[in-house]
């Protein structure tokens, strides 16, 4: 029996720009259960992500409930929702998004501060094997160097849930199924929920669940049966 | 290029609380320079017309007696173009309320169009020099008319000759001389209550004070580029036989140096403020137009690409700082001229000078648009140069992370370690942006120093008050007698109800020789024990008043070169025929905010005098319920010829000092607005360039107010030492603004509270903390996922 992390229940999401409305989410419900790594698989414009935004806790839904375990999120505010990030949530963008006045570590250290037991943020860097480098700035290190760095800082937190926006959109393959292993290392070591959103569906081969949308609504979902690892994966 | 135009002013709509930020501090700059060049120009004008349609004297020669035919004498002289001579003298005034004031008797032969020092009439009629009624006719100062609530044809009496003589007022009449009308240098504001011209016809003056045919001073209007100094030397030659008391230069002229001490001080502040807010302004806008060029790398290779040429994109953005310029210049103006018709009207009143005051000073208004269109091209060409190199295919694509490095304080490990890490991104922020760092720091020291400036003078003033008021003097009244008495006929002040301390004091005017120097000065003679007056050192400590030898004041001892040990040549210049020149040794400098005396003990002074046990005047404490009933018992006794009192000057000094409030309150203003305008700018750029960092931080789970407390540290890191170092820039630039307005007359010690430090300190964190705060406001819009965007 899995575990359910987060429920998402019958969720909608329109933006209203000058006199269209968008529907951005159309009635989407969706379990994401504790440990596994579950990929959202959808071009630009299906929706994939706002639906990260609204788990992240970063936008609400016009209607419908988010619950992660018992709690509606759809209740919080934004005091709420922030407390919400900063314990459960890691987040790792496709571009970064390092402080680009902090050094590597310093990057991971900002993180942890926020909560209360967290990992040691040098045990993070070497998670991601960066530990040699922690004295260097973003602009001294390559793009998949400075996207671990924001691994090691999603993960500093020991969030439950940790959420990729195209986590290798801006990485050349060689690098990017790095990051990928890396990801899923931090699965098997800290057992965290990994949800990445992408249109790069190699990507899915490595996931235990594959849910698929286009034009705000999810069109399937498909269990994998046999992950693989993402050294195998070729895109 | 109409497209150009269009996207600037969308780019000024966009940005429109930094633009305004940024007019507002041209505006001030312009406005304060409009309003002061305007008010300098307009009393210089005014004064110089007043001076040459009246002829005023370019030397004053003050002798005992000398026969009017004396000036044809002097008129033969090749350097003189036009001599006067008259009788002044300061006489007693019977006042309507049965009080004492003094009125300087200045005579005038008829007809007056060619006299050195003309009078003007401004009501009434001139004066008849031998009317039929027999009356002596006199014209008086407006201001002195109507703060006794006198009008045409009531009578005055004054005391001459031991006499009270009536006098018929026909008409009010100013002259070039009369412009700021004080005593003597120890009074440095008018009361027109207490004291006042009286402008009499000279037959009538040598008939009141027994003087037939004489005169006792000659004023000189020499021809242009002659040598002053030579001629009055000739001069001084020929009055030797007559009592030469005092000569001395338009200069010195005690309504010239109040005058021309305010035009320096205002072509100063004309110069030295306006300068500083442009140049803060051109830095604001050269760091703002510098850093919209960096952020706009895309657009501007798009341009580029579509065939836009480099100068063209340098004139779009420099177009920004000259809107900015343009802007300012129009509010400026319509500022500086409602300040200076401000300014102008306060000067009219504070001065008699007939001629119209007011006019717009063309002049002055096209300075100010050259200098502010040639700050903000400046500014604006010189953060656009960077355009040129712009390559349009490279800044169309994605650009790394902006390098960064180490600042300095990490080469020590140690301390590095222990700074927190929000800290640490302030540090280097700073040092990343030393430029815009640097300039938020200049502006933020310019602004409290401004602060320290505006209340500055209030301490110093309150300082002088306090240290002539409390510390230098202790008598409630201070009485002259027309001629010397005995000490013990000093009896007759005890019997006054309410008087409990009297105390001798002999004046004498004297001069003073040291080698080939000599000076003009009084010399006042006191009880060594005195408990009226205190002579002191500049560091505020009291002299004791030496039994032989003089205490020099300062600023005589200066002009003469001379300190203590030193000898010097003491001449009275008064009671000539029974005086004697003595050589006194320097005991002491004393320091003298107000006037300029020296003292000698009392037994010093009668030896001068050839006398003993005399004195002039004398010093009375006196109950404090009493004051009124004393001075009227004290007006009632003939042989005093002026009664002055502590309180009643202390109450004039402070009545003049309301007008101060408006200034301050004024500079109070233009400084935070610099304050803020400068925050403000530096903390929006600071908030704007980094939003998706602090939307990362966001979906990270910091609060807004942790972001909003890592942008205060920044700006704290700059501000900080601003505000700190801006105090003793204060301090030296109201040093340097007094040095530059002191005269041998005027001259204001630099005195600055604790408290107006404080407050200068507070008020830089308000504005810092306002600025901070406005500038940042739009945190409370950002949204973490603005974060996911994809980077444009």
């Amino acid at each position: 029996m899995k575990n359910t992390l987060l429920d998402i229940v019958n969720i909608s999401k329109v933006y209203r720009m000058g006199e269209i409305t968008v529907e951005a989410l159309q009635n989407i419900s969706l379990k994401i259960y504790e440990k596994e790594i579950i990929v959202i698989l959808g071009p630009s414009g299906s929706g994939k992500s706002t639906l990260l935004n609204i788990i992240g806790g970063m936008d609400k839904p016009t209607s419908g409930q988010v619950y992660f375990y018992d709690q509606d999120l759809t209740k919080l505010n934004d005091q709420g929702l922030t407390r919400y990030r900063r314990k459960e949530i890691g987040f790792v963008f496709q571009f970064y998004n390092l402080i680009a006045d902090l050094t590597a570590l310093e990057n991971v250290e900002l993180a942890a501060d926020l909560v209360e037991n967290p990992l040691s943020s040098i045990e993070a860097l070497k998670k991601v094997g960066l530990d040699q480098r922690k004295t260097h700035f973003p602009s001294q290190m390559s793009g998949g160097e400075q996207q671990r760095v924001a691994i090691a800082r999603a993960i500093v937190k020991k969030p439950r849930l940790l959420l990729c926006d195209e986590p290798t959109g801006a990485l050349d393959l060689e690098t990017g199924k790095k990051v990928l292993s890396l990801l899923r290392k931090i699965n098997e070591e800290l057992q965290t929920t990994i949800v990445i959103v992408t249109h790069n569906s190699a990507i899915s081969f490595m996931a235990h669940r594959i849910v698929r949308m286009g034009s705000g609504k999810i069109i399937e979902i498909k269990e994998n049966q046999n992950p693989v690892l993402p050294e195998r994966i070729e895109w | 290029m109409k497209i150009l135009f269009i996207k600037l002013i969308r780019t000024i709509w966009k940005t429109k609380g930094q633009f305004l930020a940024m007019v507002s501090i041209v505006t001030i700059g312009i406005s304060i320079y409009i309003a002061i060049t305007t008010g300098f120009y307009n009393l210089r004008h005014s004064r110089d017309i007043f001076y040459q349609e009246n002829n005023f004297a370019d030397y004053y020669f003050q002798v005992i007696k000398a026969p009017e035919k004396i000036t044809n004498k002097i008129e033969a002289l090749p350097e003189v173009q036009k001599v006067s001579g008259r009788i002044q003298q300061d006489v007693p005034v019977i006042k309507n309320d049965k009080k004492r004031g003094t009125a300087r008797l200045t005579s005038y032969n008829l007809p007056i169009d060619k006299a050195v020092n003309r009078i003007q009439l401004l009501n009434g009629r001139f004066f008849d020099e031998n009317p039929l009624s027999g009356d002596i006719e006199v014209m008086i100062d407006p201001q002195h008319l109507s703060a006794n609530n006198l009008s045409m044809f009531d009578k005055i009496t004054i005391i001459a000759d031991e006499k009270q003589v009536p006098l018929t007022i026909v008409g009010t009449a100013t002259g070039p001389e009369f412009t700021y009308l004080i005593k003597d240098a120890a009074t440095l504001v008018p009361d027109p209550q207490k004291f006042g011209v009286i402008m009499i016809p000279t037959i009538q003056a040598q008939k009141i004070l027994k003087m037939d045919g004489q005169i006792n001073q000659i004023i000189v209007k020499f021809k242009p580029g002659i040598d002053q100094e030579k001629a009055a030397q000739k001069i001084e030659k020929i009055l030797e036989p007559y009592g030469n008391l005092a000569s001395f230069p338009r200069e010195q002229q005690l309504s010239h140096a109040a005058l021309q001490g305010e035009l320096d001080g205002l072509l100063t502040t004309s110069r030295f403020l306006p300068v500083l807010f442009l140049l803060v302004a051109a830095a604001a806008q050269f760091v703002l137009i510098r850093r919209m060029v960096q952020n706009q790398q895309t657009e501007i290779g798009i341009l580029k690409a579509l065939g836009y040429s480099g100068r063209s994109l340098i004139i779009h953005f420099t177009g920004y700082a000259l809107l900015v310029s343009v802007v300012g210049i129009i509010a400026g103006i319509i500022l500086g001229l409602i300040f200076a018709s401000a300014i102008s009207d306060l000067y009219a009143q504070f001065f008699n000078l007939p001629a119209a005051i007011g006019g717009i000073n063309v002049k002055t208004i096209i300075y100010s648009i050259i200098l502010s269109l040639s700050t903000g091209i400046i500014a604006g060409i010189s953060a656009t140069l960077s355009i040129v190199k712009i390559n349009p295919a490279e800044s169309m694509r994605l650009k790394p992370p902006v390098v960064r490095s180490h600042s300095l304080l990490e080469k020590w490990p140690w301390l590095w370690q222990k700074i927190d890490t929000s800290w640490r991104m302030g540090l280097r922020t700073v040092n990343r942006n030393r430029i815009r760092s640097t300039i938020t720091f200049a502006g933020v020291v310019i602004s409290v120093a401004l602060l320290v400036i505006s209340m500055f003078m209030n301490d110093s003033i309150d300082y002088m008050l306090d240290q002539h008021f409390n510390q230098e003097v202790n008598y409630d009244f201070m009485v002259r007698f027309s001629n010397p008495v005995k000490n013990s006929e000093l009896g007759i002040l005890y019997d006054i109800k309410g008087v409990n301390k009297v105390e001798p004091l002999l004046e004498i005017p004297v001069k003073i020789r040291y080698k080939d120097k000599r000076e003009n000065a009084l010399i006042i003679g006191l009880i060594p024990t005195s408990g009226m007056q205190f002579p002191v050192q500049k560091n505020g400590h009291k002299l004791s008043i030496p039994e032989e030898g003089i205490l020099l004041n300062e600023q005589t001892a200066k002009k003469l070169n001379v300190t203590v040990g030193d000898v010097i040549t003491v001449e009275p210049l008064i009671n000539k025929t029974k005086s004697k020149t003595r050589e006194l040794k320097i005991m002491g400098i004393n320091h003298q905010l107000m006037g300029g005396n020296s003292f000698v003990s009392l037994k010093q002074a009668n030896q001068l005098l050839n006398e003993a046990n005399t004195a002039n005047g004398a010093m009375l404490k006196a109950d404090r319920g009493k004051f009124s009933l004393i001075e009227k018992e004290l007006s009632n006794i003939t042989g005093i010829s002026s009664i002055s009192s502590r309180q009643s000057e202390r109450d004039n000094f402070m009545s003049m000092l309301d007008s101060l409030i408006y200034f301050i309150g004024i500079m109070l203003t233009f400084a935070i607005i610099l304050g803020f305008a400068i925050i403000y700018n530096s903390s929006i750029l600071s908030f704007n360039e980094r939003r998706r960092e602090f939307a990362s931080l966001q979906a990270m789970g910091f609060f807004k107010r942790d972001i909003s407390n890592l942008l205060l540290k920044e700006t704290v890191l700059e501000a900080a030492p601003g505000i700190i170092l801006g105090l003793p820039a204060g301090y030296i630039m109201a040093h340097s603004y007094v040095k530059s307005v002191s005269t041998d007359l005027y001259s204001m010690p630099v005195v600055i509270s604790p408290l107006t430090y404080f407050l200068a300190a507070l008020g830089g964190i308000i504005f810092v903390l306002i600025g901070h705060y406005w500038g940042i406001r739009r945190l409370k819009d950002l949204n973490p996922h603005e974060v996911l965007k994809n980077i444009d």
